[in-house]
């Protein structure tokens, strides 16, 4: 269509809206048009100016961002208004929303934000609305800000694709390769012109065996024994001896509590139960005992919905049970509680999609993902199913069994309070006090079970939040009710602005043809089974990364908890297609992906760089080398409690804070608070427990530097040790040196390392005594021998 | 995983708060002070007088009934005399008298507005641009785009003699590198070597430390020898050195005592005045950004005997702030150092129980001096009765839009990648309010 022709056919459409208006009264202003022609005359010479100049920049199609969903720019438009429902009613200025956010009277939306229109543009405004607000144009609807998504097209995204075992590429059949993950890193590598790097010595292997399995540094005794084995199943034994220590589970559970945001603490106003260790004890425990994944994950959401578990499974709920909450003020009205409320349930949206499917979810709250086929349905189906959630604690005892100690607690609380009165009273009547104080010692010692622990969990109530008297201004109660709810769409992520219902169910673009309505209470177990189940494929992609990731470093994807179009694509598509396909064959083992891994001619590489590949790639993308890694900040401070000989290794149980002096337990043991993060655990890169961490940022700092030289910790540990070596060998300086080394690093001291340590302590004041032995043990922790593994 | 900033410097600063990165524009303001009075003063007593409380005293007119954090009852009138101030004659609260005499360097905001009245989600919108516990503060965000002046110093420093409600929440560098975050010192104690953490060794001296560093170095540079070009290896290395020069440095900016008897004199004494001086120490020394809150808990919190309390707050900024002002002034140092003054919310013209005022997030005023801002001017207005912004409204949004503007980055582009989206300070918000710009 020419530019004329439609011109003319704007011309002849205006209509519906001028057809309806009243006809101008007597007392409408002089100015006021009558007539089409004229009206339109006088919407372009002083309508349009006014809405150009004041709205458009938010409200039309050159608004970058449109907002509320408005635009002012077309009749159809105009005429369908925004997300807060119709704009305008023409000829009644004072039912319509545009009019009443002009007049800043508070009743609407104070348009525009930055200031209200002069009282002349706001009369004019009125009056165009009163004389039927006459716009020009077609009834043609503006292109929709955002098109279907086509979930077809969707699901052939590579993630989204069944698991399918790969071929092996002829590489297969050179001797460097041990196993199937080797062959196709070869083909990588030869592709790009790079060949293997020759195994480490073994020495270095045990220790990185050691880092990568338990955490831990291994000692002079066990790097003995297994570089001096010959036996060709030395290091495969070495590999069960660590996946079968209970001490790989701290490891590989903490790489889990950061996904899972896991906190010691709890806010102040839930039910405190002091016990969100439990959780944490459970995922160490799960990795122990080699729990599949894929149940790993059910439990996790709806360990009390699974037939057959028994309640020492109630923990896993605290995914779930231990989520961030966010305080509210009911003081205040329902419209505000509700935004923190919804806020709460997209934090759950997001914690697990991005840690069990590695989808952004969350993404689609406001609108449909801008790049995933997630759309705000989906959105709203899942958050569905955690609105109708709700965190509390319970025993894991039987509920009849629970019940008398309930009561007892109810009671014990009773009196408590009476207590607490009656020692307001002047004189306090001591007697009465005594009694009262008596029974409540009776009933906690002789009820059964009383002090049974209370663990962090889930249980299926939908939160509805709601006004507390008879207007918003009283107030907001927040109610649960047993049965479930589906949510309305919040449009633009407003809960305050709905849209049609939505029944929970899992994500369309992982289920085919269309997704089950969930019926089973919230729905918890249905989405744990779905995800499994359903996006199975993309479950164990994820899985087999992060574990890759962990080992080496870096993952064959760079995006972790991001398998969407945005994230990144894999190095090593057929690697990753082939162990993530053999890991659910195999059960959903993760020590049998940890051996596949490890026991691989790639994962035992030397990490000395060549300059020549190097040069080809310098970030080692095709894996022609090990990445030399920095320990974090766990393993490393565990390592040196552990050669200062002051390492406690019990399993299990509430946390102790990082910065007790009496604290030597292992670093998965200390206490988190989200408000409040350990400060030696913060300057060392530990992740925010507010947030999912798909990945520890590496920063070097001179803060960390500050920590190396001035802490506590390594001042003490440094005397820990030189006690330690004093003890072991008490005469000979050269001996001592040596030993030193081998506890710290695993190998011999050179003859230059030697020379070091003794012109320092031959240049101390002390000529050599403890105190320069304090100082050089303190600086061999504090070295980036100690903190790396090669 | 890094985003704008690394883009526009065309390098990877891969977390270190120490490189400095190109801003998107020529920047107006290299360092910020931000002068937090944590509680939330009340707009009406100090920049934005509002005669008409009188007429209404004890009524509860039309526009009058918004909702707060609590109930609360009618109008209750300003007791504090206004002065038009400065050649500009922008009248500044007889509370104030010694700012007043600064008043031409000053912009006065009076149409702040934020999204809630609780303390905690209102500290989080102050700082992180959001109500949320889970997102970078203001100085991650502007040591990701700026990075630091100096490296012996953390860029990004928080001052309170005490504990501001949420805590570290409030100086969180959240999803982006840990490196970002702010380095918080409780200053009630000014010993040196208790300000910084880990600031000084418990046994040896200076000398004896000295020496220990270079043996730490010649370890790891045996160690390095055969490992080629490691940067990781190279970095912890420079992060040694650079610590041990922190340990002078930072005892030098802390020290007050360095102060000449009139300097102090002028910035008077407490733990305010104090806090003021050792802002400019260290926005002097290259910190990037130095917070200042004005009390432990929230000092400014005035639900009751409200007239009372805000005397003696008041007596206690007017002299600090305005040598604060005047000090950077004589150092020529205003010109490109942003000074923010201002609480999470403001309160209400409505009294609680009759002598307290409740938390108002509909209408408060903050002030920005320096930094590129156009002084002697007020900017947007609240109704008669200073509850609501009206005219010229400043979302908590439009400032930090504003701040980032000044100090040379668009807040549009300054963004972080995580969890699949682009996140900024701003959200989807945020407009810079242009005309306080000179």
């Amino acid at each position: 269509m020419n530019r004329r022709f439609s011109f003319a056919v704007v011309l002849l459409l205006v209509g519906a809206i001028v057809g309806s208006a009243p006809p101008a009264s007597a007392g409408d202003p002089p100015d006021a048009p009558s007539g089409t022609a004229a009206a339109i005359e006088h919407f372009e010479k002083h309508i349009r100016p006014l809405l150009h100049e004041h709205c458009y920049a938010c409200h039309s199609g050159e608004a970058k961002t449109l907002k509320g969903g408005l635009r002012l720019d077309s009749k159809a438009a105009i005429e369908r208004g925004g997300d807060s429902g119709p704009l305008l009613v023409p000829g009644k200025p004072d039912e319509s929303l545009l009019i009443k956010s002009i007049r800043y009277d508070g009743q609407a939306y104070d348009m525009p934000p930055d200031g209200k229109l002069s009282d002349r543009d706001i009369a004019m405004l009125t009056d165009w609305v009163a004389n039927g607000a006459v716009y020009p144009g077609t009834d043609a609807e503006p292109l929709p800000a955002g098109a279907e998504i086509d979930f077809e097209e969707g699901r052939k995204h590579w993630s989204f694709q069944p698991l399918v075992e790969q071929q092996l590429p002829v590489t297969a059949a050179d001797p460097w390769v041990i196993g199937r993950t080797d062959a196709f890193i070869l083909e990588k590598q030869r592709q790009h012109g790079l060949a293997p790097s020759p195994t480490a010595d073994r020495t270095t292997l045990v220790r990185r065996l050691f880092f990568s399995l338990v955490g831990l540094p291994p000692t002079p005794q066990q790097i003995e024994s297994f570089v001096e084995d010959p036996s060709p199943e030395a290091y495969d034994r070495l590999v069960e001896e660590l996946l079968g220590s209970p001490q790989y589970g701290e490891r590989w559970g903490r790489m889990w509590l950061d996904l899972a945001r896991y906190t010691d603490t709890t806010e102040s106003w839930l039910e405190q139960t002091n016990n969100a260790h439990l959780y944490r004890d459970w995922v160490v425990k799960a990795f122990n005992e080699d729990l599949p994944y894929d149940q790993f994950v059910r439990r996790q959401l709806a360990a009390d919905q699974i037939d057959g578990l028994g309640l020492e499974e109630l923990p896993a709920l605290g995914f779930l049970g231990l989520s961030p909450t966010y305080f509210k003020e009911l003081l205040l009205p329902p419209d505000i509680i509700k935004v923190i409320v919804a806020d709460e349930w997209e934090e759950r949206v997001d914690a697990v999609s991005r840690t069990f499917l590695g989808l952004t979810v969350a993404c689609a709250r406001c609108h449909d993902h801008k790049f995933d086929p997630v759309s705000t349905e989906d959105y709203h189906a899942l958050a569905g199913v955690f609105a109708s959630t709700k965190m509390t604690s319970r025993a894991m005892i039987p509920n009849d069994r629970y019940a008398p100690v309930a009561a007892a607690k109810a009671e014990v609380n009773k009196l408590s309070e009476q207590v607490a009165n009656l020692k307001k009273q002047k004189p306090a009547p001591e007697e009465q006090i005594a009694c009262l104080e008596d029974e409540i010692d009776y009933l906690k010692r002789y009820t059964p079970d009383y002090d049974t622990p209370m663990v962090s969990v889930v249980v299926d109530e939908s939160l509805h939040v709601e006004m507390a008297g008879d207007s918003p201004q009283a107030g907001t109660k927040l109610n649960y009710r047993p049965e479930p709810q589906d949510l309305n769409i919040f449009v633009r992520g407003n809960p305050n602005k709905l849209g049609p219902v939505v029944q929970r169910r899992f994500l369309q673009v992982l289920q085919s043809p269309t997704p089950q309505r969930f019926v089973r209470g919230s729905g918890r177990a249905e989405l744990a089974d779905a995800i499994v189940r359903e996006a199975g494929h993309l479950v164990a992609r994820v899985i087999v990364n992060r574990v890759w990731m962990t080992h080496f470093g870096r993952g064959l994807v760079d995006t972790p908890s991001n398998f969407g179009r945005l994230g990144a694509k894999p190095s090593h598509p057929e690697l990753l297609e082939d162990l993530a396909f053999r890991f659910v064959e195999n059960g959903w083992s993760l020590k049998w992906l940890h051996r596949e891994i490890v026991g691989s001619a790639t994962y035992r590489q030397s990490s000395a760089a060549e300059p020549s590949k190097q040069s080809i790639d310098p970030d080692n993308r095709w894996l022609w080398r090990m990445n030399r890694k920095r320990l974090e900040v766990e393993p490393w401070r565990d390592a040196m409690l552990a050669v200062a000989g002051t390492l406690d290794l019990s399993l299990g149980g509430p946390a102790e804070a990082a910065e007790d002096a009496t604290n030597r337990r292992r670093t998965v043991y200390a206490k988190i608070h989200r408000r409040e993060v350990s400060k030696m655990l913060q300057l060392h890169d530990f992740p925010d427990p507010n947030l999912h961490s798909e990945q520890r940022s590496e920063t070097t700092t001179a803060l960390q530097g500050l920590y190396l030289l001035n802490s506590p910790l390594l001042n003490e540990l440094g005397k820990a040790l030189s006690e330690r070596l004093a003890r072991e060998v008490p005469d000979d300086p050269v001996a001592r040196i040596k030993s030193a080394h081998r506890l710290l690093f695993g190998r011999d001291a050179t003859d230059d390392e030697v020379r070091l340590a003794l012109d320092y302590m031959n240049g101390s004041s002390d000529g050599g005594a403890g105190a320069a032995w304090v100082q050089y043990c303190h600086a061999l922790l504090a070295s980036n021998e100690f903190q790396f593994v090669d | 995983m890094l985003g704008a900033a690394q883009v526009l410097a065309g390098e990877d600063s891969a977390g270190d708060p120490a490189k400095q990165l190109k801003t998107h524009f020529a920047p107006r303001a290299k360092r910020v002070i931000h002068l937090f009075m944590n509680g939330g003063p009340f707009q009406a007593d100090l920049f934005d007088p509002k005669p008409a409380l009188e007429k209404y005293s004890g009524q509860r007119p039309e526009g009058a009934d918004l909702r707060t954090e609590r109930p609360t009852g009618g109008l209750l009138p300003s007791t504090v005399k206004f002065q038009p101030s400065g050649k500009s004659g922008v009248p500044v609260s007889e509370l104030l008298p010694k700012l007043a005499g600064h008043i031409d360097d000053i912009c006065v905001l009076r149409s702040l507005h934020s999204d809630n009245p609780n303390h905690g989600p209102a500290l989080m919108q102050m700082n992180n641009g959001t109500i949320l516990p889970s997102r970078p503060s203001m100085g991650s965000w502007f040591l990701y785009g700026l990075g630091s002046e100096n490296q012996n110093l953390p860029g990004y420093i928080v001052l309170c003699p005490g504990r501001p409600v949420r805590f570290a929440e409030l100086w969180t560098s959240s999803f982006l590198p840990a490196s970002f975050q702010g380095t918080y010192v409780n200053h009630s104690d000014l010993t040196p070597g208790k300000l910084i953490p880990y600031l000084k060794n418990p046994t040896l001296d200076l000398s004896a430390q000295r020496r220990q560093l270079d043996l730490m170095l010649k370890m790891n540079a045996l160690h390095k020898e055969s490992r080629g070009d490691d940067q990781a290896l190279e970095a912890r290395m420079n992060s040694l050195e650079t610590a041990f020069r922190m340990q002078s440095e930072a005892n030098e900016a802390f020290d007050l005592n360095q102060e000449s008897a009139e300097t102090r004199a002028a910035y008077g004494e407490g733990h305010y005045a104090n806090g003021c001086l050792l802002a400019r120490r260290l926005v002097e020394r290259g910190v990037r950004f130095v917070q200042l809150y004005y009390g432990n808990g929230q000092p400014w919190d005035t639900h009751s005997k409200h007239n009372e309390s805000v005397k003696k707050l008041c007596q206690d900024i007017d002299q600090p702030t305005a040598a604060l002002l005047g000090d950077l002034k004589s150092r020529g140092m205003l010109e490109d150092t942003l000074v923010i003054w201002g609480g999470e919310f403001g309160r209400t013209p409505t009294s609680e129980n009759g002598d307290g005022r409740d938390h108002n997030h509909h209408g408060f005023t903050m002030w920005l001096a320096g930094g590129g801002v156009r002084g002697g001017m007020t900017y947007g207005e609240t109704d008669e009765f200073g509850f609501r912004a009206v005219e010229n409204k400043v979302h908590v949004h439009d400032l930090h839009a504003t701040i980032l503007h000044l100090l040379g980055l668009d807040h549009e582009k300054l963004t972080f990648r995580y969890g699949g989206r682009d996140y900024r300070l701003t959200d989807v918000h945020g407009r810079v309010v242009s005309e306080i710009i000179t």
